[in-house]
């Protein structure tokens, strides 16, 4: 291999020679090149940097939607669901959150088993759920039309928890819940309700407190 | 030497590149995933699982909480329908047809997401609550003076925008084509 290299490059120092030789002075040129290089170096470690900062910034930020929705879940007992407040100037939880809206949250951690999610669904309210995961990106979303019989009934499990549920179905009824696999273990459910009007926001209120969604109390039969 | 001190210039300069145009990006940008109509903007993709990467970063930063593309779509305005960007020293009106939806509503934000404090207390208006006329699209009036109808306050000391949002709306399954769609404007009116 280095003999074959050896011969090969052999020619080729005459030819240097002869061009350093040469009456115009090509320095500029080299410099040139070794500024492009440095240069493609510069934009590759921006490019770099940039996408590495904008694909890291949902999983580094401080305020992501979790912690800052479980600072209202605190004092709700476990089980149910955290009713946020009325949204009013100076204490908004999140920008540009709809004032006409009740909202609840539920937050989960799969660790601890699947997320069982369960609602009453009156037929004049409107409702809607999103399942998000930590940074508050949606895996699922529906209205209160997905309900059937008045009522609606979620789990939230990870892929290695729906395998075992499935492998405990008996084959012969179909599920009468959702089931959704979350991407990830951490996340929330948001339930929007809508107040129609101002006097209504009891009554929404008292909707979503009546909802429940518990984790870890799902039995894994053997 | 002069090898490790260009290396290390390279790779400073190009952090700081790299960073400044993740904070422009974020500042200005509004995700590639932005559909305009008029004067409405919307982030159809922004409630759904294929959300793009800029636009997650900048709802990670703000810690907004967008609608699922299953709840309903948002719409924001910055701007009037003559394209003119929305001076808080001026009245408009909010009038036109509205897309299909179960409900719709229509509230005022400051530009960083607040609420704007008023006498009122009113900081938006629901489909079910407007007041019509027999026959005429609704008509919402955004003024910091009070106005007879339909009246969503501003304020003059603060610049702000409007934000209509469609729930349960056929639109929200299609808003990735926002062209056919007939949206409200936002029309002009007098100047204090």
């Amino acid at each position: 291999m280095t003999s074959l290299r050896m011969t090969f490059l052999k020619p080729a120092s005459p030819e240097r020679a002869s061009l350093k030789a040469a009456p115009f002075d090509i320095g500029w040129l080299n410099r040139f090149l070794a500024f492009l290089l440095w240069l493609t170096a510069l934009f590759f470690v921006a490019g770099l940097v940039h996408i590495v900062s904008i694909f890291g910034l949902p999983e580094l930020a401080q305020k992501d939607a979790f912690s800052r929705l479980s600072a209202f879940t605190g004092l709700t007992p476990p089980g149910q669901v955290s009713l946020l407040p009325a949204p009013l100037p100076g204490q908004e939880y999140a920008p540009f959150e709809d004032p006409a809206l009740v909202q609840g949250v539920c937050l989960y951690d799969l660790d601890r088993g699947p997320l069982e999610f369960s609602a009453e669904i009156p037929s004049d309210e409107l409702l809607t759920f999103s399942f998000r995961t930590r940074t508050g990106r949606v895996f699922y979303s529906m209205t209160d039309r997905a309900a059937s019989h008045k009522k609606l009934d979620v789990i939230v499990l990870t892929a290695k928890q729906l395998e075992s549920l499935e492998a405990d179905d008996d084959g012969e009824e179909l599920p009468q819940e959702l089931r959704l696999t979350a991407p990830q273990k951490k996340g929330f459910v948001l339930i929007n309700a809508l107040v129609a009007f101002p006097s209504d926001r009891g009554n929404v209120e008292a909707l979503i407190k009546a909802m429940t969604c518990e984790t870890g109390t799902e039995t894994q039969a053997p | 030497m002069a090898i490790l001190i260009k290396s290390c210039f390279v790779v400073v300069l190009g952090t700081l590149i790299g960073l400044a145009l993740t904070f422009v990006s974020l500042e200005h940008g509004v995700g590639f995933g932005a559909v305009r109509s008029g004067p409405w903007i919307a982030w159809p993709k922004a409630g759904s699982p294929d959300i793009d990467p800029y636009a997650r970063a900048l709802i990670a930063r703000s810690g907004s909480i967008p609608l699922g593309t299953g709840e309903g779509t948002m719409f924001m305005a910055r701007d009037d329908s003559d394209g003119a960007p929305l001076d808080p020293h001026c009245d408009y009106l909010l009038k036109g047809p509205m897309p299909p939806a179960r409900y719709w509503t229509v509230s005022v934000f400051s530009p960083n997401g607040d609420l704007i404090e008023n006498q009122a207390k009113r900081y938006g208006f629901t489909s079910a609550e407007i007041l019509r006329n027999a026959d005429s699209p609704a008509e919402i009036a955004l003024s910091s003076n009070a106005q007879p109808g339909n009246w969503l306050p501003t304020s003059p000391a603060s610049p702000y925008a409007v934000v209509l949002r469609l729930y349960d709306s056929v639109l929200s399954a299609t808003a990735s084509s926002l062209d056919g769609a007939v949206l409200p404007k936002l029309i002009k009116g007098v100047c204090r």
